[in-house]
């Protein structure tokens, strides 16, 4: 799965630990899920899109 | 802020402690095998190795890589490897140096035997606490390897032994086995992801 999670990032000036703090996940989740390597489960990509404000759909799409 | 007044080993990483453990380990070993030290001094020797536990434990914290459920499951293991190394000592030493009748027996096997249900129980209560879903995935995935390893070597080693091709060895070492299989699956997956 494809996702902005870096870009919505880089927009927001946010390093990966400040977005883990806002997600209340360690770095290693942001980085993780920020490379691919592994997807949110729905409660987490939910939380994603909340503190994004933006929907599942804009950040996270298929490959 | 310290906690010894030894200033060098400090600032030293996890690796570097993980690696003397090891070193140490294999030393003891390649001692007892070649029959340099004796029992109790292997024993002595290994527990005061264990002591390696602590730097990495807090090597560990420093770095700030882990999540507070894992550094609960350290403390716990901590404890227990600890309960291990003591009891194992003390169930040899009675075992070797007195006539125990076979409940007693039981009894002292139960000593190490305890701890590493201990070390079981900390695993089981780590993935129940911790709150980060990639790292209890990783850590998931790490045991199902650890888990693979162990059916492999069991089973490869249970034949050759069954047409005694190899000696036989103790069940308990299915837990050390495992325990590698994790440890290795880990520093891949984070390796990995970095």
């Amino acid at each position: 799965m494809k996702n902005q999670l870096k870009v919505l990032r880089a927009m927001r000036d946010w390093s990966q630990q400040d977005l883990a703090e806002r997600l209340g996940v360690s770095r290693q989740s942001v980085n993780a899920i920020e490379t691919g390597k592994y997807d949110p489960s729905l409660p987490l990509a939910f939380k994603i899109a909340e503190v994004f404000e933006q929907t599942i759909e804009e950040i996270f799409q298929r490959d | 802020m310290r906690v010894t007044g030894e200033s060098k080993p400090q600032g030293r990483s996890q690796g570097f402690w993980i690696g003397l453990f090891c070193a140490n380990i294999g030393a003891i070993v390649a001692w007892r095998v070649t029959d340099a030290i004796n029992s109790p001094t292997g024993t002595v020797l290994l527990a005061l190795t264990m002591l390696l536990l602590i730097p990495i434990v807090k090597a560990g914290e420093r770095s700030g890589c882990n999540s507070p459920a894992m550094r609960i499951y350290n403390r716990r293991v901590l404890i227990a490897s600890f309960g291990y190394v003591l009891g194992l000592g003390t169930a040899i030493s009675l075992w070797r140096n007195y006539d125990l009748a076979r409940p007693a027996i039981f009894a002292i096997s139960m000593l190490p035997v305890l701890p590493t249900f201990g070390m079981i129980w900390a695993m089981a209560r780590y993935l129940i606490e911790e709150e980060d879903e990639y790292l209890r995935y990783r850590t998931t995935m790490a045991a199902l390897v650890g888990l693979g390893g162990v059916l492999a070597i069991g089973i490869f080693w249970g034949f050759l032994e069954m047409f005694e091709l190899v000696p036989h060895i103790w069940s308990w070492w299915v837990l050390p086995v495992w325990a590698l299989g994790l440890a290795i699956a880990q520093l891949w997956m984070k390796v990995r992801a970095e």
